[in-house]
């Protein structure tokens, strides 16, 4: 393609922008509140799933072992576990480590005097969070080992709702995408119905389909370009604002790190010039039959 | 340059446009399409830059078959058509020059070119002084030479005229006339619909008369119509 004709497409698309200022506002304005609200629900979800993970994490099973096992057979115990599949880590948490562990956390005076009332124990790590109720089985199994706790019924909660929160905002996402490709395709229409004497033209003269095509496509490209820089100044401003906040005053929530957002943003921007490129490719096809 | 052999046309809806017509164009001929208003004239000329399909039949161009051209080859076959219309259709928002220019930036001519050639037809033309008006300055003789230049700008093997006349005054009309004899006696093919009878009478050149969509006469240095 001829740098000439790259200019050419330039000039068309940037001259029927401003020719329909309003018209491009509107569409510019649109696409931005949709990609706010599409935006607003991606960092949503993209937090939810931080904070699960964040708990997910955290889900360990504890195998609490029988008082009378000599240490021959733990070891045994540790090498068994060690190789069962999906299991990341084992440690042992003998008697005296699990109470200095309970004395820091009631305090030391109330323990006093007392004879240590905590068994032997293994805490485990598995891979995958999924996994946990299927290693707590195996592990029960064997003998030697007492009791078997691990977040029943939590685990399964947190993936219920982790599923719920991806399978509503794909939906939403998909909604608010359409609706943006919809108005899009509106404001391009129109720059197209105004110039289809030209393009009619066009055709007659032997220009090629993609020729018409790109001005058109740049024109949308560029209002979904907009609408989403502007979708991700406001919603990485209102981000930050919340993070801040957050991290000041509920600390035990981690939120996505700003940082994280930015990556996101590349891709929002990237939809938005998509969303504009399709949209107006839908309103173009009619008009090329000539 | 142009064979047509049994071609028919039948809009969807059943309206039979042209009825079973062959025809040969040779090079640098000078071919009139006469007939009243629904002959078959518009269809015909349509046919040539494949804006329709026949319904039957087989349509050469410069010995290509273009009935079976893809949809992406079509643009190349009307890079060698140049085509005027009855109502001129520039666009009003540009320049004379710019209306032109226009025909050779669709085809991705070279900028140079673009410069070397533009004024060039417009001289042929005679519009040379009016390069900078705006078509609705121009008079309707005036707009159907800036169609004519854009039509020839980018060096067409035939020039195919609908009606070029239909929107003008008789003496502006001859102008018109002696313009497109002119073009085609520098070697450009040219095929015109036209019912201007005496215009055509006068120019005594190859006349195709068309009647309900059937090929009725077919002359040599021919007139309109002997009959009615």
């Amino acid at each position: 393609m001829r740098l000439r004709t790259i200019k050419y497409f330039f000039k068309e698309s940037f001259t029927s922008l401003v020719r329909n200022r309003w018209m491009s506002l509107a569409s510019i304005g649109a696409v931005a509140s949709a990609l706010i609200i599409l935006g607003s629900f991606l960092l949503l979800s993209v937090n939810f799933d931080h904070i699960l993970k964040d708990v997910e994490s955290q889900v360990e099973i504890t195998a609490y072992l029988e008082d009378s096992l000599e240490q021959e057979r733990i070891s045994q115990l540790k090498k068994d576990f060690a190789a069962i599949s999906g299991i990341k880590e084992v440690e042992f948490i003998s008697k005296e480590m699990a109470l200095e562990e309970f004395k820091e956390q009631v305090g030391e005076d109330l323990l006093e005097g007392i004879e240590n009332p905590l068994p032997n124990s293994f805490r485990i790590k598995v891979n995958d969070p999924h996994e946990v109720a299927l290693v707590a089985e195996k592990i029960e199994k064997f003998s030697g080992v007492d009791e078997v706790k691990y977040g029943k019924g939590i685990v399964e909660k947190l993936f219920n709702i982790i599923y719920w929160v991806r399978m509503i905002g794909l939906a939403i996402m998909v909604v608010f995408a359409a609706v943006s490709i919809f108005i899009i395709s509106n404001t391009i229409r129109l720059t197209v119905f105004a110039r289809r004497r030209e393009i009619n033209i066009m055709k007659y003269i032997g220009a090629t389909d993609w020729f018409v095509r790109w001005p058109f496509l740049i024109e949308g490209m560029v209002l979904g370009l907009i609408g989403s820089s502007l979708a991700v100044a406001i919603l990485g401003i209102a981000y930050k604002y919340l993070y801040v906040t957050v991290k000041l005053n509920i600390p035990m929530i981690s939120l996505l790190p700003i940082e994280q957002f930015y990556n996101y943003a590349f891709g929002f921007l990237g939809i938005g010039m998509f969303i504009g490129a399709f949209g107006s490719s839908f309103s173009i096809k009619k008009f090329l039959n000539v | 340059m142009i064979e047509m052999y049994g071609v028919t046309k039948i809009y969807p809806g059943g309206q039979v446009a042209l009825k079973d017509i062959s025809l040969k164009i040779l090079k640098g001929e000078f071919v009139f399409i006469v007939g009243p208003s629904g002959a078959g004239k518009s269809t015909l000329i349509k046919l040539l830059f494949r804006e329709e399909l026949p319904t039957r039949g087989q349509i050469f161009f410069g010995g290509k078959n273009i009935t079976r051209l893809r949809p992406r080859e079509i643009p190349y076959l009307r890079r060698r058509i140049g085509i005027v219309f009855q109502d001129f259709r520039l666009l009003p928002e540009k320049t004379v020059y710019e209306n032109i220019a226009f025909a050779m930036e669709v085809v991705e001519a070279p900028g140079r070119d673009i410069r070397k050639r533009v004024p060039y037809v417009l001289e042929r033309v005679g519009l040379a002084h009016k390069a900078k008006a705006k078509p609705s300055e121009l008079s309707g003789g005036e707009q159907q030479r800036v169609a004519l230049a854009r039509a020839l700008v980018n060096n067409p093997d035939v020039l195919v005229a609908d009606e070029p006349t239909g929107n003008l005054d008789p003496d502006t009309s001859r102008d018109i006339m002696n313009l497109l004899d002119d073009i085609n006696k520098r070697g450009t093919t040219l095929v015109v619909a036209s019912h201007a009878r005496e215009l055509v009478d006068s120019m005594k050149k190859r006349v195709i008369q068309l009647e309900k969509g059937s090929l009725v006469r077919d002359e040599e240095r021919g007139v309109y119509s002997n009959e009615t």
